[in-house]
């Protein structure tokens, strides 16, 4: 499977590895969604607040966010990032954080109303969504462009919409393209647990045909 | 469609014949809602009311694939056992009268929530999706197809996308067989990835049910079933919802 996504992808001019990922500066003219808006409450406009300023030392670095892809020359048409497709403040508002040299990123996650499952709760469908982005960034960031291989989530306690949550994720070990990557999902005071997850990334190679 | 209710009405003495398209059958009294069988939950599932929009019905950007599957279980309906379930923008317009337990559930004065597999609301975008329910075996198919919204590696459907309808066909299975309310966990194991716009089909299966759990697996692959795009499991907590109270 992965060997013809990966020919599927240099078709389309898309080499794996760190200066093309989304994060570059090509990106300069697209809006920035990991940016404050007005949707945001308080909570995650003061988590945000404390990570800037840990930023400041250069230990951690705030992601910017793009709406579009632009691995490739010919895009999909109308393709927009998944969690980038609903409008300020009623789906996924989120900024990531990165720690390079403990491997880590943290995502900071704002559910709003589009995104439920039980009534005042989010749906399991668009947590899965986040755990899968933020360990997933955290793979490529450390290895360059990598795919879900499998991912096992346990939601222990449910998250109301509209309410701010910390996600860390970190390698736990790395087995040649393997990607081992650890995820909990905590409350802003860290006294409550929501889900933990794994999940196993495997780096795309990109001289298999 | 109120032609075909009333229809549904007059044959309810036939315990296989479910009405075709729009699973409409008449509500039973409140003393009933607290039992826990299948058709209870099915009937206040699957409302008499035409005025919500349901979203699982074809429209211009379904694949001819979704089309042909779709007529195919959609003939099911008529003899085989199976129901389709009709789907609103939130879950709360499936439950109307019930509520979560005490406890668990959330006041809000927010009006605008809406189920996050319904999220994106223009035609062919984002999730396109029908489930139909098997109630004697306890299994759904549900049929999906990812618009451009959804994109994750370029040309193809984000893998939280597709957990995102493995979880909503499991909730919609599980509280349909047994009042499954919550999930616990979620393992997927992703093999292939979906083209957007290509149809792919998830079979979901109960496998048991004890300690309050309810246990389902799923494989979703291509309609031919000669790709399989992931396996997966869930579990999830019974919990009964209870009558809202009138004041």
């Amino acid at each position: 499977m992965l060997r013809s996504c990966a020919a599927r992808l240099r078709t389309l001019g898309a080499v794996p590895g760190p200066a093309r990922r989304s994060f570059s500066s090509e990106k300069a003219t697209q809006k920035d969604y990991s940016l404050p808006n007005p949707s945001w409450t308080k909570d995650i406009r003061l988590l945000y607040d404390q990570f800037m300023k840990k930023c400041e030392d250069g230990s951690w670095k705030r992601l910017p966010s793009y709406k579009y892809t632009k691995f490739v020359e010919e895009q999909t048409p109308k393709a927009q990032i998944f969690t980038r497709s609903l409008e300020e403040g009623l789906g996924f508002e989120y900024v990531m954080f990165h720690n390079e040299a403990e491997k880590r990123v943290v995502c900071v996650f704002q559910g709003g109303p589009h995104l439920q499952g039980n009534h005042g709760y989010v749906h399991g469908g668009a947590i899965a969504t986040m755990i899968d982005i933020t360990a997933g960034t955290c793979a490529v960031l450390t290895g360059g462009y990598a795919m879900t291989a499998n991912l096992n989530i346990n939601f222990r306690r449910p998250i109301p919409l509209c309410s701010v949550v910390v996600i860390n994720s970190q390698i736990d070990k790395i087995e040649g393209r393997k990607y081992f990557i650890s995820c909990d999902i905590r409350s802003v005071d860290e006294k409550t647990l929501y889900s933990e997850a794994t999940s196993l990334f495997i780096k795309l190679d990109p001289n298999k045909a | 469609m109120i032609r075909r209710g009333v229809q549904a009405i007059a044959r309810l003495g036939h315990p296989g014949a479910l009405p075709g398209a729009s699973c409409v059958l008449p509500r039973l009294d409140l003393a009933s809602a607290f039992a826990s069988s299948t058709d209870n939950l099915i009937s206040r599932f699957c409302l008499q009311k035409t005025d919500l929009k349901d979203y699982a019905l074809p429209n211009a950007s379904w694949c001819p694939d979704m089309l042909s599957l779709y007529q195919e279980f959609l003939e099911k309906t008529k003899s085989g056992g199976w129901i389709k379930l009709p789907s609103f923008k939130s879950n709360r317009d499936h439950i109307q009268g019930l509520k979560l337990p005490s406890g668990l559930a959330v006041t809000s004065d927010k009006g605008d929530w809406r189920i996050f597999t319904r999220c994106i609301p223009a035609e062919g975008q984002g999730y396109e999706y029908v489930i139909f329910f098997h109630p004697s075996e306890k299994k759904s198919v549900c049929l999906f197809q990812p618009g451009p919204y959804l994109e994750g590696a370029p040309g193809f459907a984000h893998g939280g996308s597709l957990a995102a309808i493995m979880d909503e066909t499991f909730s919609k299975t599980a509280y349909l067989a047994g009042e499954g309310l919550f999930t616990l966990s979620l393992s997927i194991r992703f093999k292939n990835l979906i083209p957007l716009g290509s149809l792919a089909v998830l079979n979901v299966e109960v496998e048991k049910i004890e300690d309050q759990k309810l246990y389902m697996s799923c494989v979703t692959q291509s309609r031919d079933q000669q790709i399989v795009y992931a396996k997966s499991s869930g579990v999830f907590l019974q919990l009964q919802l209870e009558e809202e109270s009138l004041q």
